[in-house]
């Protein structure tokens, strides 16, 4: 049958046939439960009942209003600041394993090898390192005469640093693989002319590195943001957000909002809202780093 | 991932298809069997939530029933995640003739889907007849119950040279004092791991209070945390017991596995939780007689109660084969041996339990303290209030002021009755 058509046509049917499908499992499976969920938060719905009662913007009112649960913002606030951290140390290792050394594809994969395991089983793993009576950190720290007491994941202004800590451990190798990609993309003979002309590390870093990997660093932070925002996996592993609540993040609340007190119209006005949160960061975050670029 | 998720739903999409489809030919048959003068025949199902138990105890089962009623097919079906599950089945119709009734399904709908049950003869007493129950009938049989007290190693209490099991709060603060001084940590709380606090927040104040409706006579007051409340009389005693440093020595890096392990050996010398921990205890590597179980002395008077909690309860769907259904209800409680294997209290009152450790915990002459139902209004300021008792517990037991943690949650509990009482 087709080949009686013409090419442009064949073309044609060939291309809306062969995107129709992976299109339609997209909106089924991602934008039909995002505007459900958009519905949803307007609801005050339970999660069994029939009847889905509209209550216009009260859950939004809640979100903010409630210092319950906006407040948990704040323990996310340490996974941002360490993703910074890893970012930084993510470009140095890039910058470095990118150079002439010696067995540099061993150190690579070592540094990418954490990013392979599973967040899970990376939780368990952590639990016995920092177990405060037989965790294998504190034992190494009594060795070398340090305290070796420290409630790594009992006290309550340390317990989200730890946590984010993991998460360095975790995904440092993987923005550096990042980084790495773009460096290597960046020409030889800029380094080069720039030696010719005198410049030294410090300066070729700052001039031609920098402005080269611009994109991807903001790539990078993008990473890191979301992820700092949507933390969930360590903390309900190792903590359960405990103590007393201390190291809960924002998706672990809304996840007992809708499945422990069946507060699903709630759960979906946070859900909403941490959407918005991470467009709104990103726009801000742009908004910097573009200054001047455009 | 999206893919993933794809896949699974429709697989799920196809299982339900065809679940429905079995289940549907099912209520065919055995409705056919029903018959009007109440004869014992016919197919039954029994939807359980053992999947570990098919083709095992119930090939036992099945046999030893059917040699009582040979006119009767008994058939058995198990499912995961069952409360999710039936609920599902109840709403679309399709449920076999034997189901379990946990939470989830309010009282007031048991008539629209459920048989009465009081017209089975039991030969004694049972517990829990007014718990799933409504006006007046009971639509419920409970499958058998569990308590709550103080499991021990009764090695390590030996080493400590402790010869006689505590019947006052002091006896118990002493010997987890002579515990402690051997080294030995006296109780094991997985503080961390929220879900054992359980027993600090349901059992101790039902012993404290003799009442097993605490949670839901929340419901009618504004400040169900105050400091004389059983809740912080509980959770002092919690307090009070890791200020002495007769927990775990940080209770907030603790490991639920291990403390097993560590309980079977002997480092740990105490449980609070209930009598199913027990087995689990055995099973790492404790001798069964070094196991003990005793009531949790809650305060100096020597009187022992203990909480009895129900576990799933047998329901009988209306539309099913009921004259049978019945009769095998009736076998489950008092032929089948079911309580024994699974280590539960029987349900008839004076049957005894089987499991050693039961029969220890009942000499020491415990009162019983049956749970009572739940109550929906407690349930709902509670979920309005959105908050996390474990947690709760948690806060409290850490805080350097404890007051001012009741005091925060009581306002919460406040604001919250107000707008679901108000809007009712």
């Amino acid at each position: 049958m087709l080949n009686r058509m013409s090419i442009s046509k064949q073309r044609t049917i060939i291309i809306v046939s062969f995107t129709l499908i992976p299109l339609l499992l997209l909106l089924t499976f991602a934008y039909y439960p995002a505007l459900q969920l958009i519905h949803l938060s307007f609801t005050n719905w339970d999660g069994m009942s029939q009847e889905k009662e509209w209550v216009g913007w009260d859950n939004y009112a809640e979100v903010f209003n409630n210092p319950d649960i906006f407040g948990v913002f704040r323990h996310n606030l340490a996974y941002f600041f360490v993703g910074i951290v890893q970012n930084l140390f993510a470009i140095y290792f890039a910058v470095i394993l990118k150079g002439k050394l010696r067995g540099r594809n061993l150190f690579r994969l070592l540094l990418f090898l954490p990013y392979i395991l599973n967040g899970v089983a990376v939780a368990y793993l952590f639990g016995y390192v920092f177990d405060t009576t037989n965790g294998s950190l504190n034992t190494v720290l009594g060795g070398i005469g340090l305290p070796n007491d420290t409630s790594w994941l009992g006290m309550k202004s340390l317990v989200n640093y730890t946590l984010a800590s993991i998460g360095f451990w975790r995904f440092m190798g993987f923005n550096m693989v990042i980084y790495l990609a773009a460096l290597q993309s960046i020409p030889e003979d800029l380094y080069e002319a720039s030696s010719i002309d005198g410049a030294n590390g410090w300066q070729k870093f700052r001039f031609i590195t920098l402005p080269n990997i611009y994109k991807i660093i903001e790539l990078n932070l993008f990473l890191t943001v979301t992820g700092a925002l949507e933390v969930f996996d360590l903390p309900f592993v190792l903590t359960t957000g405990g103590p007393a609540g201390a190291s809960e993040t924002f998706v672990m609340k809304i996840i007992s909002t809708a499945f422990q007190f069946n507060n699903y119209g709630l759960a979906s006005a946070m859900s909403v809202v941490l959407l918005l949160a991470v467009v709104a960061v990103l726009s801000v975050q742009r908004y910097f780093l573009n200054r001047g670029n455009d | 991932m999206k893919r993933k998720v794809s896949l699974l739903l429709s697989a799920m999409l196809l299982l339900t298809v065809v679940l429905a489809a079995c289940s549907s030919k099912e209520k065919e048959e055995t409705t056919g069997t029903t018959s009007a003068n109440g004869d014992i025949k016919g197919k039954i199902v029994f939807l359980t939530n053992r999947t570990d138990m098919i083709g095992k105890q119930y090939n036992d089962y099945k046999k030893r029933f059917e040699e009582k009623y040979p006119d009767v097919d008994l058939e058995f079906e198990a499912i995961t995640d069952y409360e999710k599950n039936l609920k599902v089945r109840i709403a679309s119709g399709s449920y076999p003739d034997v189901v379990l009734l946990a939470g989830g399904i309010p009282n007031s709908d048991f008539p629209k889907y459920f048989a009465p049950l009081d017209d089975i003869h039991f030969s004694d007493d049972l517990y829990f007849k007014d718990l799933k129950a409504f006006e007046g009938k009971m639509y419920g049989v409970s499958s058998g119950s569990s308590t709550v007290g103080i499991v021990y190693n009764k090695k390590a209490f030996a080493a400590a040279g402790i010869t006689e099991v505590p019947k006052t709060l002091d006896e118990f603060y002493a010997a987890s004092q002579k515990l402690k001084d051997k080294g030995i940590v006296p109780l094991a709380s997985n503080f961390k791991d929220k879900w054992p606090l359980d027993a600090w927040l349901y059992d101790v104040p039902t012993i404290i209070g003799n009442d097993s409706t605490h949670q839901n006579k929340r419901a009618d007051s504004d400040a169900p945390y105050g400091m004389d409340s059983v809740y912080a009389q509980s959770w002092n005693i919690l307090r009070e017991m890791n200020k002495q440093g007769f927990l775990e020595k940080d209770i907030n890096s603790t490991n639920w596995e291990q403390s097993k392990k560590d309980v079977a050996q002997g480092k740990f010398a105490m449980y609070l939780l209930g009598n199913w921990v027990i087995n689990q205890v055995i099973e790492n590597g404790a001798a069964a007689n070094d196991v003990g179980f005793f009531p949790f002395p809650t305060d100096n008077s020597g009187e022992l109660k203990a909480p009895l909690n129900p576990d799933f309860f047998y329901g009988v769907n209306k539309n099913g084969n009921v004259p049978a259904a019945k009769a095998f209800v009736q076998w489950m409680i008092e032929e089948s041996g079911f309580d024994d294997f699974a280590g539960f209290i029987p349900t008839l009152k004076s049957k005894k339990p089987q499991l050693a450790q039961l029969s220890e915990f009942n000499s020491y002459n415990p009162k019983f303290i049956e749970a009572g139902p739940s109550n929906d209004t407690a349930t709902e300021i509670n979920n309005k209030a959105q908050i996390d008792q474990e947690a709760f517990v948690q806060e409290y037991v850490l805080a350097d002021d404890p007051a001012k943690v009741l005091d925060k949650y009581n306002k919460m509990w406040a604001s919250a009755k107000k707008s679901v009482t108000g809007s009712k």
